[in-house]
């Protein structure tokens, strides 16, 4: 059999208050908060975030594979599912695949998932990993809708999984929108909203209605529908149309944190799993250029208890989110005003070079005196000097602060100053000095002793590409 | 030892500086040139007694290469180099002026130091774009410092004020030097009171970006006799340079420097010279010391590394006056980079050049009675090198 073994999300610390974009541009309000990214996120640093706390207890050198999903990757030509198995320690003899271009990738690469574990003896777990942070023009409706961030779920061969997928059935669709035209546009466009709802009503229903006639369901025997949306009320009239009792259809996250694209149906379908009964149907959906429809059940209740105790999943990081205070902090964290940035200078040789230290955290520990230290560069020891007896580890993600400083003269994003500079004792060994990231009032809340977590950022842009490594942040409670 | 060290082989027959400050309208050509000819003269040699040269760099772009002396002071093809060792530079250049002298290879050699660092503006130290890792995080200078700011305090009970008292000392003393940057006294209120630049660091707690050049010249104790200040020279009693990682912040807790309250380059320079310069008390043995205040905390982990007082007692001997012009031990007489800011190269040499000065009765600021026996102590990089100097009169 082959289904779900683990899941994870993540969601950005800030929420932007519906509110807010409508005083901006004095629009009338809709009611709650949507995700947004800091500026030193992308969907490649959130798949971090989501596949850490998949992993979380689970060896990632035991995975197969490693299928990432987005429309807003943050690469082509280079894909992201190969950088986040690096960053995430998996192995090299894996299958890496980029899922792209429709909105609907996180569910076509679940699909995918399953059909290579059945086809390939020497794939049995995949790690699918769906991240988006779609461009919303400002001063548009859209704005109330795209959210940013990641959801992963672990398929895997076996006999005692938490849930077992049953089935799965597509569709395509050439739609009239929206779309994103590769060259020409920031933003995403559409033509006719009314022609947009009507593709995505006919093919969400189409698909779901079909797995269920394939696998003799009737609406009464769905317990849940985890189904993509973008609009709340275009949500309830399928739900209407399926005939799903209450509260069959999962609908609470567009107002919590907005609509996150790619990995949405997979946040629906987490968020479902609190509340786990025993042999539940799910219905999973992605819609985009047509529909999948994923059809599973619930094997072991206990265990999925146990998933989201160990998980951070969505109500783990919902915790932790704060409103933000003013509509451009956004507009800065989006880079939307055109201003002069430092930029540092960068090798992507050196970087591939400290890939160790730089993607995965790894130290050396002296063989003659114990010692963890960090970088990976080092030839002799810091502390008893002997030369060539260093041997590379795991360091830990968390750590405590030994001292710090707020510095205000970090150039260019003058919006987030001061910076807090931490230097962090790792839990288990080893020293590091890191940006802190996402704290508010630093005075105030940074202190000698605080605990911190470490998590995957961009840090700039310079020799034109994407320049990555870690900041701390106060814990927000992954494990 | 037998003939090692450098001990009482270098003697200072000549010397002097530019003003510091922000001078627009000079270049590093016109700061070098004003303080080597300074110095030719306090000498009473021309330019073409010179057999040798060492100059202190530090960024590219006052100067690369031992070249940058030659077009500034035309030396007619002596040979010339250029140190670097972060804000050391100087300090390193008078150090290799020095082996040139003791080894017996040249008679007379010029060590200098210059930046011009105010052309590339005015808002903390730059260039570094140009090195370093492409991802590490690469604190400011006054971070880096702040790191061990925030330490101290947690670990002495050190406090903003403490860290003013340094500026007020350091402002008062500069306000009576003709060649300071800064000439004003300052207030603990006012150095309190002013912007943070890396909390607990303000303003007032760093010193500033400046332009200055200083030069000295070198002989032999036995051929500075035949010099112009034969009644005065001064004489190198030791000399040392300690050098530790770019990176304390990456020394695992049971490593040297990890604490963030000591700094193990000057801790080592200082016992080092201390050995070969006889010093055993050195609070009472140096009567005049310019110590390397970039920031106020500087200065006060300095006081406890050169063992001017104990572990931990720097704020409070600072409140006491000890470090006062007319204290037990002055430390920086002149005003120190507080008043005459760090034109990063200069520096060690502006120092040298201050207290062979003060051990001749012939200081330009505030005169330390009866100096004997004076300290130079340049700290740079991430507290990465120290260089220190004990300078003495002749017998």
């Amino acid at each position: 059999m082959i289904g779900i073994k683990s899941y994870g999300a993540y969601l950005p610390k800030y929420l932007m208050p519906r509110e807010l974009i409508a005083r901006a541009w004095d629009f009338p309000s809709v009611p709650g908060n949507k995700a947004v990214a800091s500026i030193d996120e992308d969907s490649l640093t959130m798949s971090v975030e989501a596949g850490l706390d998949c992993l979380s207890g689970i060896d990632p050198k035991s995975i197969d594979g490693l299928f990432f999903a987005s429309t807003t990757q943050v690469y082509t030509e280079k894909d992201s599912a190969s950088f986040i198995a690096t960053v995430l320690d998996m192995r090299t003899d894996i299958i890496t695949t980029d899922f792209t271009d429709s909105l609907k990738a996180g569910t076509s690469a679940l699909a995918r998932a399953v059909d290579t574990i059945k086809a390939n003896p020497d794939v049995k777990s995949i790690l699918i990993i769906a991240a988006d942070t779609r461009e919303a023009e400002p001063a548009t409706m859209w704005e109330y809708g795209y959210a940013d961030g990641a959801a992963a779920l672990l398929v895997t061969e076996g006999e005692d999984l938490p849930i077992i997928i049953d089935d799965y059935y597509s569709v395509s669709a050439n739609v009239t929108g929206p779309w994103k035209r590769t060259k020409e546009d920031k933003f995403i466009r559409t033509f006719e909203v009314k022609m947009d709802a009507r593709f995505y009503i006919e093919n969400v229903t189409k698909v779901m209605s079909e797995i269920m006639k394939r696998n003799n369901l009737t609406p009464e025997n769905v317990d849940i529908a985890a189904y993509y949306y973008n609009n709340p009320r275009l949500h309830s009239r399928v739900s209407k149309m399926m005939k799903f009792g209450q509260g069959v259809a999962q609908n609470g996250l567009f107002f919590q944190v907005g609509d996150t694209g790619t990995s949405m149906p997979f946040m629906l379908l987490i968020s479902a799993l609190k509340r786990p009964k025993e042999g539940a149907k799910i219905i999973l959906a992605g819609f985009g250029d047509g529909a999948d429809a994923i059809l599973m059940h619930l094997q072991d209740r206990k265990a999925v208890r146990e998933l989201s105790k160990n998980h951070m999943g969505i109500a783990g990081h919902q915790k932790s989110m704060i409103q933000l205070r003013n509509y451009n902090v956004f507009i800065e964290n989006r880079q939307l005003l055109e201003k002069d940035r430092f930029v540092r200078k960068s090798s992507a040789v050196t970087l591939w070079r400290d890939t160790d230290a730089v993607y995965k955290m790894y130290g050396l520990k002296c063989t003659n005196c114990g010692t963890i230290q960090y970088p990976t560069n080092a030839r002799s020891c810091v502390v008893c000097r002997a030369d060539d007896q260093l041997e590379r580890v795991k360091l830990n993600l968390k750590g405590t602060i030994f001292t710090y400083t707020l510095d205000h003269l970090v150039g260019g994003t003058y919006l987030d100053t001061p910076i807090p500079r931490c230097v962090i004792d790792l839990d288990g060994g080893g020293r590091v000095l890191l940006n802190m990231t996402e704290i508010e009032k630093p005075e105030d809340n940074v202190k000698i002793g605080m605990n911190v977590e470490l998590t995957f950022r961009r840090i700039h842009e310079g020799g034109e590409f994407k320049n990555y490594y870690y900041k701390c942040r106060p814990p927000r409670g992954r494990q | 030892m037998g003939n090692k060290g450098i001990r009482d082989k270098v003697a200072i027959i000549g010397c002097d500086a530019s003003k510091f400050g922000e001078q627009w309208d000079k270049s590093q050509y016109d700061l070098l040139f004003e303080a080597s000819h300074g110095a030719f003269k306090d000498a009473g040699i021309t330019k073409d007694e010179i057999e040798a040269a060492w100059v202190g760099i530090f960024y590219y772009f006052t100067g690369m290469s031992g070249a940058t002396v030659e077009d500034i002071l035309r030396l007619d093809g002596i040979p010339i180099t250029r140190t670097e060792n972060y804000c050391a530079s100087g300090m390193d250049a008078f150090r290799n002026a020095c082996f040139g002298v003791a080894s017996g290879v040249y008679d007379v050699v010029l060590a200098c130091g210059v930046e011009k660092l105010m052309d590339e503006g005015s808002s903390g130290l730059p260039g570094f774009k140009i090195f370093g890792h492409p991802v590490f995080p690469l604190p400011s200078a006054p971070a880096m410092f702040s790191l061990a700011a925030t330490r101290c305090f947690h670990e002495f009970g050190w406090t903003r004020e403490d860290l003013a008292r340094v500026a007020v000392k350091n402002h008062d003393n500069g306000s009576y030097h003709p060649k300071a940057h800064f000439k004003r006294k300052i207030s603990i209120e006012q150095a309190m009171k002013a912007p943070m630049i890396a909390d607990p660091l303000g303003r007032f707690d760093c010193c500033a970006m400046s332009d200055g050049a200083a030069a000295l010249i070198l002989t032999t104790p036995e051929l500075a006799e035949s010099y112009a200040h034969a009644d005065d020279y001064v004489v190198v009693k030791a000399n040392a340079i300690s050098t530790r990682t770019n990176f304390p912040w990456y020394v695992p807790a049971n490593g040297p420097g990890a604490d963030f309250t000591s700094f193990p380059s000057t801790v080592k320079a200082a016992k080092m010279a201390y050995k070969e310069a006889g010093i055993t008390n050195p609070r009472q043995e140096i009567d005049a010391a310019e110590v390397h205040d970039c920031f106020t905390i500087t200065e006060l982990i300095n006081d406890q590394d050169l063992q001017f007082c104990e572990r931990g007692q720097a704020a409070e001997e600072l409140k006491n006056g000890t470090f006062n012009w007319d204290g037990e031990t002055a430390v920086n007489p002149s005003g120190g980079l507080k008043s005459f800011g760090h034109p990063i190269g200069s520096t060690g040499c502006r120092m040298l050049q201050e207290i062979t000065k003060q051990l001749q009765g012939r200081a330009e600021g505030r005169q330390v009675p009866d100096a004997k026996i004076g300290l130079c102590h340049n700290l740079g990089g991430a507290f990465s090198v120290a260089s220190v100097t004990v300078l003495g009169q002749r017998d």
